[in-house]
């Protein structure tokens, strides 16, 4: 623990190792003060950004994922990394460094079912996404005022109920309508759905779980990335 | 064994060709509910059992219980006495007990269109009910698919012929191919034309829960009105769940009130995934139930005195290194036993258990998870026991195979709730007598008056010799189940129907059907 250590003392490499440890041990403060030792130390907010915070939950991830740490540990791990991140979230916009995207999300219209919904929020603001968790029984007008209001990157939603997934091509094709269906990435899950239920509503990808929610939203968001890097150089 | 043949003569109708008949129709006899003659298992003393009681009536009182989107039931609980903060109402302790205990029946009966099939839940009785709610469905050959109309259709027949299910359940898996604001019409028509077993009805809208009541009375025509109280039959039992934690939201409320008022069961379940929607214990999980289902059961007794409830519980435990939701583990066992026993301090039905598994095929895993909740429902006392039949994969499939072989197994757990024969017969003095030391008792009189019955026999259990099982195609019990479920839906024949009422029912869902819109939201 780092209850007596004073990250002062730390060197540059010491540090980032002891926030990867206590991002893992889901110290809030602690990386809260760890964020602001390496500012101090004039660090860019991009690299406290990916070396200490993305590196350090990437290695969550994969303990996660072997079943090494469980699910209440890996909540304290993201609310830790969200701390880190809303330190930092200003001073990228500032420096204008590559964004790591915007989610909102919400449980449709109908349905209130939500405790997979909630672990992706915390998987996804684990990766240092910035989440708004609409919560449940979201008619399309709060989709699209949370969308006027927060201007995100991506759309998430979640349906367990056969009778309430069709409201997701509602939403999408309320988009449509609008004409802004292709600003977004619009991801999908919920236990019921499949991969061509999210194809025929239109949606760009299926998330089977937390995990392939935040691999599927980095992947779509670098390509988008890319392509309007694309598009301003051809 | 010429002994035997001697003893009864030759009699008009005997012979091969009858015998062949009677053994290959398999027609059991079989009762239309349990009546249980085993005692209850029990995990907690009184002592035990008192403290969950006084810290569910702590909740209530201290944290309350949300009533979500519905400005009637506040109002209702206000006048009742409760004190109610914006959309949580808080209990005095006490209050929602004394409420129950004075209106709520202690038993009731469901009743079926066709009178021999009715139910009662309540008291040393045991229902089997199908699985409930899946979005699809499972068959060793076409494997996981979307539910359709025509598989809920399957599903109803083959619990109408099973002697082991009780009730035609309710959601017996989805009918993802209706549109979804009409598929109720279909599901409860199903119900009533290809089963004559009792039902549940539609949950997911008021209006869709008044069509099923409708569809009711128009199906028990003259009979729908007791004349001993003038209020409707109860047909029909609806399963209500609590969205917990300390929640019960609009949708289900809207649902239940017109239930109530029309004399018809909720069945108020708290569904809890230990972790998430309650504390990881025991102790926590049961006083997180009890309070949700006081809350809720003395509602339905505020809305309706007297209406038909059944306390339900649906615990399962978590993953924690996931999320998803886990069966068949101890713990769940244990919050089963102690609310079954604060159901009966109470004085309601009881509501649990089911073949509760998270495999997605017909495996062992299924198989071991499914009896290590069914067990614990049946020691228990449970009265109402839904998804006793096709459960898979945390109830998202409804597997064929799973179905006909939880039906086996539920065949084998009625006769085990039946307890021991103690009469003359059972005693079998005369067959110790005549027998004596070093013979065997295979032909003596008394067997051969009670081989038939005396042994329960899966209908799925491969016990033949090792070469005899390889001749006949080393088949496993799920590929055997395969068989089983469509050599039944091959032999079904519907239960007959008065043409009129059919009609009357056709008529009633072709015009409500043509009032709105075919729509998916
Ligand atoms: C980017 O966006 C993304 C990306 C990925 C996303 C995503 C969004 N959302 C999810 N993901 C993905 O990532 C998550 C994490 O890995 C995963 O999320 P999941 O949600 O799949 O997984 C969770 C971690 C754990 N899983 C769950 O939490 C769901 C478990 C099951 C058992 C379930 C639960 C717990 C509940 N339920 Co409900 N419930 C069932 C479920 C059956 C099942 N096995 O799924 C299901 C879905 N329910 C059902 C039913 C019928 C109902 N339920 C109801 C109520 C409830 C509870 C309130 C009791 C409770 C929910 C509590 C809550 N706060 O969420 C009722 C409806 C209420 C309503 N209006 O919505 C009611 C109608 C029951 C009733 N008669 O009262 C069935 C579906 C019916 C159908 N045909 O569609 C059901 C299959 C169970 C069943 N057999 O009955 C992925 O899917």
């Amino acid at each position: 623990m780092s209850d007596d250590l004073d990250l002062n003392s730390l060197s540059d490499e010491d540090l980032v190792a002891q926030m990867h440890d206590d991002l893992y041990d889901g110290l809030k403060e602690e990386i809260e003060a760890a964020v602001h030792v390496l500012l101090g130390r004039k660090w860019t907010p991009y690299d406290i950004l990916t070396q200490a915070l993305v590196e350090g939950m990437r290695i969550v991830g994969v303990d996660f994922r072997d079943g090494i740490l469980f699910v209440p540990e890996v909540l304290l791990s993201a609310n830790a990394m969200k701390a880190g991140m809303a330190i930092l979230r200003p001073l990228l916009a500032e420096t204008g460094a590559p964004k790591v995207g915007k989610m909102i999300i919400g449980t449709v219209k109908g349905d209130i079912h939500d405790i997979g919904k909630n672990l992706v929020c915390m998987m996804m603001e684990g990766a240092g996404f910035e989440v708004i968790n609409l919560g449940i029984n979201n008619p399309v007008e709060n989709f699209l005022k949370a969308i006027e209001e927060h201007q995100p990157d991506i759309i998430g939603m979640s349906a367990l109920l056969t009778t309430t997934m069709p409201y997701m091509k509602v939403v999408i094709d309320t988009l449509k309508e609008k004409g802004i269906r292709n600003d977004y990435v619009v991801l999908v899950g919920g236990a019921p759905l499949n991969e061509a239920f999210a194809n025929a509503i239109g949606a760009d990808a299926y998330c089977r779980d937390a995990a392939v929610a935040v691999e599927t939203a980095k992947a779509l968001l670098a390509r988008r990335q890319g392509s309007v890097q694309q598009r301003a150089t051809a | 064994m010429s002994e035997a043949a001697e003893h009864h003569g030759r009699r008009a109708g005997a012979g091969r060709a009858a015998k062949r008949a009677s053994r290959m129709a398999a027609v059991v006899s079989t009762v239309p509910f349990i009546t249980r003659k085993i005692p209850i298992y029990e995990v907690l003393n009184e002592e035990g059992l008192s403290l969950i009681e006084h810290n569910a009536d702590t909740v209530l009182e201290e944290v309350g219980i949300d009533f979500k989107g519905d400005a009637e039931a506040l109002a209702i609980w206000r006048d009742a006495g409760a004190d109610v903060r914006e959309e949580r109402v808080h209990m005095p302790r006490g209050l929602c007990r004394q409420i129950i205990q004075e209106r709520a029946p202690r038993s009731y009966t469901q009743h079926a269109r066709n009178p021999a099939r009715s139910v009662v839940m309540g008291g040393p009785h045991t229902v089997f009910a199908p699985a409930y709610g899946p979005p699809f469905v499972h068959d060793l050959d076409r494997g996981r698919r979307y539910g359709t109309i025509e598989d809920f259709q399957n599903f109803v027949k083959l619990a109408y012929m099973s002697p082991w299910l009780h009730h035609s359940g309710g959601t017996v898996c989805e009918p993802v191919d209706l549109p979804v604001n009409k598929r109720h019409f279909d599901m409860i028509y199903a119900h009533m034309r290809y089963s004559d077993k009792p039902f549940m009805g539609s949950v997911t809208a008021p209006e869709r829960a008044a069509d099923s009541v409708e569809m009711a009375r128009l199906l028990f025509g003259d009979a729908w009105i007791d004349p001993a109280s003038g209020k409707p039959r109860t047909a029909i039992t609806s399963l209500i769940n609590a969205n917990s934690p300390l929640t019960w939201d609009a949708t289900m409320l809207g649902a239940l009130k017109v239930y109530a008022r029309a004399n018809q069961a909720n069945l108020l379940t708290p569904f809890i995934l230990g972790g998430a929607m309650a504390p990881v214990t025991v102790a926590g999980s049961c006083t997180v139930t009890l309070a949700e289902a006081l809350a809720g059961i003395a509602f339905v007794q505020l809305v309706a005195p007297g209406a038909p409830v059944i306390l339900g519980s649906f615990a399962s435990s978590m993953s924690m290194k996931s999320g998803a939701p886990t069966f068949g583990t101890p713990e769940p066992a244990h919050v089963l036993y102690a609310m079954a026993a604060l159901a009966r301090r109470l004085g309601v039905p009881f509501r649990s258990g089911g073949a509760l598994c998270a495999a997605k095929v017909p495996d062992a895993q299924a198989a071991y998870e499914s009896a290590m909740t069914m067990l614990p429902a049946c020691l228990a006392g449970t009265n109402f026991i839904l998804h006793t039949a096709g459960w898979l994969e945390g109830g998202l499939a409804m597997g064929y195979e799973k179905f006909v072989m939880d039906a086996d197994q539920a065949g084998m757990l009625q006769t085990m709730l039946n307890g021991v024969d103690l009469s003359e017969n059972g005693q079998a003095m005369d067959a110790i007598r005549e027998v004596g030391p070093g013979k065997h008792f295979l032909g003596c009189a008394h067997t051969q008056a009670n081989f038939e019955s005396a042994f329960h026999t899966s209908s799925l259990a491969d016990n033949n010799s090792y070469e005899q099982w390889d001749a006949e195609g080393r088949l496993d019990m799920s590929q055997r189940a395969n068989a089983q479920w469509k050599r039944m839906l091959n032999e079904y024949e519907a239960p007959p129907i008065d043409p009129g009422t059919d009609e009357a029912l056709r008529d009633y869902m072709t015009r409500r059907k043509g009032a709105f819109a075919d729509s998916n939201v």
